[in-house]
């Protein structure tokens, strides 16, 4: 299997490092072209928040990953601050594996995330738009998909929220049956506040009240998220006709009190209110939460459901790997199967050449009514001594058996013909 | 009479197949067996087939529909049910709360089972068509309110593990709080409705049909309180938009009544209006 890939990741590079190599999808287009010209005949190239790589199927002639790398940084015009050891390089049956893993979210940075798989997606339908897809990448595509649906359908490392405001709109999703008819109060404009509310925007949240005690910056958020702003000292009778509140203000005292939230549900008719208290010090007295359909979480509640969906996920990855090894197995068994039949053949004709020119040069020896005899014994003799070694490769081949393609590499390394299917000694 | 064997057999069966029924539901929701998942939809399916063979069997052995003591409207209840869950199931396409509605309608069968006895001869009033119309409609209601109150209790459940952010398996695979709530309050609202049917046929028909009637029989007085229960939880919904988890236990209190209805007052306080 002579696929390359050479990457970049979290694992490698701090953020100040990837993020100079983020490629957006017009320099996408443009690299993998490039690549394709200069050094892979098929290529594609990954580019996330975490991870930049590069798959390529090495052609006749071996590349060098290094220079493959220096090309990258060099297209990226990031010399300055990335270097070539900021790369991990994977060959052949490690570089799929390496892929295989890659979108089944256990390489990612936050375990089982789910958007790698769409990543990897996009990255091959561009890569195939820009026609550096061949049949063998092709193939691994298609499997590498399958291997990301594979993981996320039969194991649960892509469940549970891993990021305290993800688990806050999880908990949303759990008390409110349509999140298009809630409304939704943000009150204080604190970073984890706003990506929940964006969280929430993003589930299609009906209706959204920003309240903040500079109401320049409420009404900045407006502008950004859209919604209504609403004066901070009406907060206690906003919340009167939302369903969810987020609250991340920075205030010394409680901003809501039990007897507030008491009020405020008996004019609600008793509806549930999701109360999601990320400030520290806390927003929201704690008391309120024994009030009847009131569901109140501050900081800790959210990151414990964090810590323990983070667990329940690293406890999938056995699970995960073994999916990964059962598909590359199959990958390899296919891959296999695609150099086998070609090297026998290739092989066979190799010697049917020795054997004809040999037969040819010597037949003048033999009596005429013998020649045709000579013929079909040397023929039976190469066909008994070709047997034992054909039948073995494709049985090992359909078996997929690890050694086979070393097998065929020393075949085409001791009887000097390459992949192409020319004996390099010109026989 | 040569269908007896096959009722009997039948009989011991369906409790056993509405155990396995249970068993690979439950088998999926707690421990997500993919084999039992597989098995679900084609038992469920021959388990009513089965269903429907047993209650045509009895009532062509029988000359008269299974309708004519509490046990044989058990057993039809426990088919009921689970003929509502395959609807639910099929519209909803989410067999979370398969395991827990079904293990109501094995509680009915199991009931039904052990106390059914073989009813050759009825009296001519149990032909009677408007008979048939005031069974049905409170089988329709029973079963409605059966599945209410099933709603209620998971929605207490899960009210229980989102407030006390123990989120486990309830939490994971159960539909929404305000979901069930929905499915609790409709199935509720659908029971109401059938029941006052089956009460205002009951109410005509009874005293035409039974010389010894009695407004006061405990059977009539206990339906009738069911009734007026409901009629309460429903009404103060609508007017004081009672809602959550205080409806909720107010359903199974409710279903808790209509239990107690159709076991010991019915089997053993009602003078005219048990029919065996």
């Amino acid at each position: 299997m002579n696929l390359v890939s050479v990457g970049i990741s979290h694992l490698t590079a701090a953020v100040e490092i990837r993020e100079r190599m983020w490629l957006s999808e017009e320099e996408l287009r443009r690299a993998v072209t490039k690549i394709k010209e200069q050094f892979y005949p098929e290529c594609m190239l990954v580019s996330t928040c975490n991870r930049t790589e590069l798959y390529g199927i090495e052609g006749k002639v071996g590349v060098d990953a290094r220079e493959v790398t220096e090309f990258l940084i060099e297209f990226k015009n990031a010399g300055d601050a990335v270097r070539t050891d900021h790369f991990q390089e994977w060959k052949s049956d490690e570089a799929v594996e390496h892929l295989f893993r890659v979108v089944s979210g256990i390489e990612s940075q936050v375990v089982g995330d789910i958007q790698i798989l769409n990543q990897v997606k996009e990255a091959f339908a561009l890569a195939r738009e820009s026609h550096t897809l061949g049949p063998v990448m092709n193939r691994l595509m298609q499997t590498t998909l399958h291997v990301g649906k594979r993981t996320r359908s039969e194991t649960g490392i892509g469940e549970g929220a891993v990021s305290v405001s993800y688990a806050a709109v999880e908990l949303a999703g759990k008390i409110f049956a349509d999140l298009s008819r809630k409304s939704s109060l943000l009150i204080g404009a604190g970073e984890t506040g706003e990506l929940t509310l964006k969280h929430l925007l993003g589930k299609g949240i009906g209706q959204v009240f920003i309240a903040n005690r500079t109401r320049e910056k409420a009404e900045a958020l407006t502008r950004q998220f859209g919604g209504t702003v609403v004066d901070f000292e009406n907060v206690a009778d906003a919340i009167r006709n939302v369903d969810i509140v987020i609250a991340s203000v920075n205030s010394p005292t409680y901003v809501v009190l039990p007897e507030h939230v008491h009020k405020v549900m008996k004019q609600r008719s008793n509806n549930p209110l999701l109360i999601i208290d990320i400030a520290v010090p806390r927003n929201v007295d704690p008391a309120s939460k024994k009030i009847e359909n009131v569901f109140l979480y501050d900081i800790d509640s959210l990151s414990g459901v964090v810590d323990r969906n983070v667990e329940e996920r690293k406890s999938e990855i056995p699970k995960v790997e073994s999916i990964v090894q059962e598909e590359l197995q199959e990958f390899l068994r296919w891959v296999g199967s695609l150099e086998v039949g070609p090297a026998i053949q290739q092989f066979h004709d190799l010697l049917e050449s020795i054997r004809h020119q040999e037969v040819e040069k010597n037949i003048h020896r033999f009596k005429p009514e013998d020649r045709e005899l000579v013929d079909l014994v040397t023929r039976r003799i190469l066909n008994k001594v070709l047997h034992t070694p054909a039948t073995v490769l494709k049985q090992e081949s359909e078996e997929g058996k690890e050694e086979t393609m070393a097998r065929v590499k020393a075949l085409r390394d001791l009887f000097g013909f390459s992949d192409n299917g020319k004996d390099q000694h010109g026989a | 009479m040569e269908m007896k064997p096959l009722i009997d057999v039948l009989s011991i069966a369906m409790p056993i197949l509405y155990a396995l029924l249970v068993l690979a539901y439950g088998l999926v929701f707690f421990r997500d067996v993919e084999f039992a998942s597989r098995l679900q939809r084609p038992l469920i399916v021959v388990i009513l087939l089965v269903h429907g063979i047993y209650l045509g069997a009895r009532t062509i052995a029988f000359q008269h529909p299974p309708i004519t003591s509490v046990f044989e409207i058990m057993t039809l209840l426990a088919a009921s049910i689970a003929a509502a869950y395959l609807y639910i199931e099929w519209r909803t396409t989410s067999r979370n709360t398969g395991f827990f509605i079904l293990s109501l309608a094995f509680a009915f069968q199991v009931v039904s089972s052990v106390g059914i006895h073989d009813m050759t001869t009825i009296p001519e009033y149990l032909h009677s068509m408007v008979l048939g119309f005031h069974v049905s409609a409170a089988l329709l209601g029973y079963t409605a309110i059966s599945l209410s109150a099933v709603y209620g209790f998971l929605y207490l459940m899960l009210y229980h593990e989102i407030k006390s952010t123990r989120f486990g398996l309830i939490y994971n695979r159960l539909p929404n709080l305000e979901m069930l709530e929905i499915m609790s309050h409709k199935s509720e609202v659908l029971g109401f409705i059938s029941l006052t049917v089956a009460i205002t046929i009951g109410l005509i028909w009874l005293p035409r049909v039974f010389k010894d009637f009695s407004y006061f029989d405990p059977k009539l007085l206990g339906t009738f309180a069911i009734w007026v229960l409901y009629a309460i939880g429903l009404s103060a919904k609508r007017k004081f938009g009672w809602q959550g988890r205080k409806m909720m236990v107010l359903t199974l209190i409710a279903f808790g009544f209509v239990f107690l209805s159709m076991t010991v007052i019915n089997l053993y306080l009602s003078r005219f209006h048990s029919f065996h």
